[in-house]
């Protein structure tokens, strides 16, 4: 589950709720990290030496709740956005949950939003009881009051004027049920917002090399430069038409390798005019 | 799909030339039109050219040529009943005059265009200013600006007219590439291809930069040479730059399309006679140094790719339409120039009268490959 859908199984999910007495006593952190990679900004950011030091980088990270204050130090500087601090210690049915946000503009105290789960589907509103400014590098945290009993189940949120711009396919995807619809709404290019059911509605067409695609679509002219979805789109070819995935010619790769300034090009130039 | 094993007419290359070709036959209610095209649709010189379209040229078949076609850009995704847009957006085209010899050839060209109908006009470069904005004026001593010229998805009309051709029953194969061209007693007989062979009784070269091959294996070797041209594409910008902006002696030409992105393109006299379509260095670092001299402002903007196409050049730069003298059933529609996507709709239309015996819609016959031997040119300088 987590690694064909980037979701976490829920057995994962238990083993980061404290005991109730932890949970009643003030904020904590929650660690959502189950992936073995090579990341330790959590561990040194932490100023009360709760998240043990790792021996070997790849370690997963471990939380000594009794010395955790839920700062939300380490949640502003996991680069995963893998890390909430729950506070659960109000006793009035409300819980309080600090998520890191990256997306601009940063909503405001006292904005209602639409509290997500990790799948990404809405199961409350809620409202903004803070916002904090990263420090340094850090991610701002936004703090929002949520119904306790969901305390272990929201994990990210939508604004009002971001639900408002949601392309349709978005908005069809999270209503549908249908997996397979789901996929077909999957944007597949990025930088264009080319979904996977255009490409495959192409490919019907008979479009089967991927600079064909690029050309009527655009997929793979944005600033990525089809490096993203160039392989996708080949893959995609492969499967529809019968053939090996490396029989279907690439899209053409040109200079400059990243996008660069006209004034990097010309001599003794800079960029003001 | 299986070739077909005869057809009343093949069309070599599936550029929009020849599509455009294939589609006015076959709305003539000709039938067994075959296209080969030896890659996909579009990709040679069509699906890398700058997508400009304009009528402001300094020879009268141009001019003509142009206008017809701009006419039929208008209305096209209706004609062509196609679903998705070919994109046309008439911003215009701002030509500027590098120096005193050129301004003095513009007022020339303008009297020409204005002659034909075409509403181009005279600008000073603070008058080029209002329509350009932050364009730098101590670059240029005069411009010319028509406001019907433009530019549109060279991708998308290609499509447009090969769906429209394919459902008047025209049959395109793809990578397809002719091999070979059977004469006898001075009639064309067949094409060869690694596909298969087609007997056919007539032939339309439209192979664009690969024009002067397929010539040969008929035997007739075409006064034309190919050079590589190249561009580059910016990441996509708020609207900043409307029309086009052109300059010959200056070098360069410069619009930003719907999308956002601007593209950028000049010509390089010194480019070798052959095929490549490599991108190079030198080029990024003279169209940078050129664009950021006329239009300062862009010195910001970040180059995503740059990539290059064909021109296949005739002496005067003028296409050569029509059939080739001694071979019965052999038509040329190449040596655009680097103008072939914006007339097409002219190529097809003007070839497949002529393929019909039908009266000319503009009178191109001194555009016919026989020019060049006897000397009857007419040098088309507003080129880059």
């Amino acid at each position: 589950m987590l690694y064909e859908k980037g979701l976490v199984p829920p057995e994962l999910i238990d083993t980061t709720r404290p005991s109730p007495e932890r949970r009643a006593k003030g904020p904590y952190a929650v660690i959502e990290c189950f992936q073995e990679i090579p990341c330790n900004p959590c561990s040194i950011s932490c100023p009360f030496d709760a998240i043990l030091p790792m021996e070997d980088i790849n370690e997963l990270p471990r939380l000594v709740l009794d010395l955790c204050t839920g700062c939300g130090i380490c949640a502003g500087v996991c680069p995963g956005l893998a890390i909430f601090i729950v506070d659960e210690s109000k006793g009035d049915g409300t819980a309080r949950i600090s998520i890191p946000y990256e997306f601009v503009p940063l909503p405001q105290k006292g904005d209602q939003v639409l509290a997500l789960d990790r799948e990404g589907q809405p199961v409350s509103e809620a409202q903004v009881l803070r916002v904090q400014k990263g420090k340094k590098n850090g991610t701002p945290l936004v703090t929002l009051e949520v119904p306790r009993d969901l305390a272990h189940t929201i994990r990210f949120f939508k604004t009002r004027e971001e639900q408002e711009e949601m392309i349709p396919s978005a908005q069809a995807a999270l209503k549908s049920e249908d997996s397979q619809t789901n996929q077909e709404l999957t944007i597949l290019c990025r930088c264009e917002g080319i979904t996977v059911g255009d490409i495959r509605r192409l490919i019907q067409e008979g479009y089967t090399t991927v600079d064909e695609i690029k050309r009527i679509s655009r997929a793979g002219m944005g600033p990525c430069q089809a490096r993203t979805c160039g392989p996708l789109i080949a893959s995609e070819i492969a499967r529809l038409t019968g053939t090996a995935v490396e029989d279907v010619e690439p899209s053409a790769h040109r200079p400059p390798v990243k996008p660069l300034p006209i004034s990097f090009f010309m001599e003794d130039a800079t960029n003001e005019p | 799909m299986s070739l077909e094993k005869t057809a009343s007419i093949v069309i070599i290359g599936g550029g929009v030339s020849g599509c455009s070709i294939a589609w006015n036959l076959a709305r003539e209610g000709v039938r067994d039109i075959v296209v080969l095209e030896k890659d996909t649709l579009g990709n040679g010189s069509t699906g890398r050219c700058g997508a400009g379209v304009r009528m402001q040229w300094g020879a009268k078949r141009n001019c003509q040529l142009a206008l017809y076609s701009i006419e039929f850009f208008e209305k096209a995704n209706e004609i062509l009943e196609y679903e998705r847009d070919i994109e046309f957006d008439q911003s215009g085209y701002l030509i500027v005059a590098a120096n005193d010899k050129e301004a003095e050839q513009f007022k020339k060209n303008v009297a020409l265009q204005n002659s034909l109908g075409i509403d181009s006009c005279y600008l000073t470069p603070q008058e080029a200013q209002e329509i350009v904005p932050h364009i730098n004026t101590s670059e240029f001593v005069a411009a010319t600006f028509c406001h019907r010229d433009g530019h549109l998805n060279p991708f998308h009309t290609t499509e447009a007219y090969a769906l429209a051709a394919e459902r008047l029953g025209v049959k395109f194969y793809k990578h397809t590439e002719v091999t070979g061209i059977e004469v006898k007693e001075g009639k064309i007989q067949a094409v060869q291809t690694n596909r298969g062979r087609i007997v056919t009784p007539i032939v339309v070269n439209a192979a664009g930069g690969w024009s002067k091959d397929i010539g040969l294996m008929a035997g007739i070797d075409i006064p034309i040479f190919v050079q590589r041209h190249q561009i580059l594409v910016t990441e996509p910008l708020e609207p900043i730059l409307r029309p086009m902006v052109m300059g010959f002696a200056y070098n360069i030409y410069i619009q930003q399309v719907p999308h956002g992105s601007i593209i950028m393109g000049r010509s390089d006299a010194t480019e070798p006679f052959d095929l490549r379509v490599t991108p190079g260095w030198q080029f990024m670092e003279e169209m940078t140094r050129t664009c950021g001299t006329l239009l300062p402002y862009l010195r910001s903007a970040k180059i995503l790719r740059q990539w290059a196409g064909h021109y296949c050049n005739t002496e005067d730069a003028q296409p050569i339409y029509g059939p080739a003298p001694g071979l019965e059933g052999f038509y040329l529609a190449l040596g655009f120039s680097g103008h072939g996507f914006m007339l097409a709709p002219a190529t097809g239309r003007l070839i497949t009268e002529m393929i019909l015996d039908k009266p000319l819609t503009i009178d191109v016959s001194d555009l016919d490959i026989g020019r060049f031997e006897r000397r009857e040119l007419f040098f088309e300088y507003s080129v880059v």
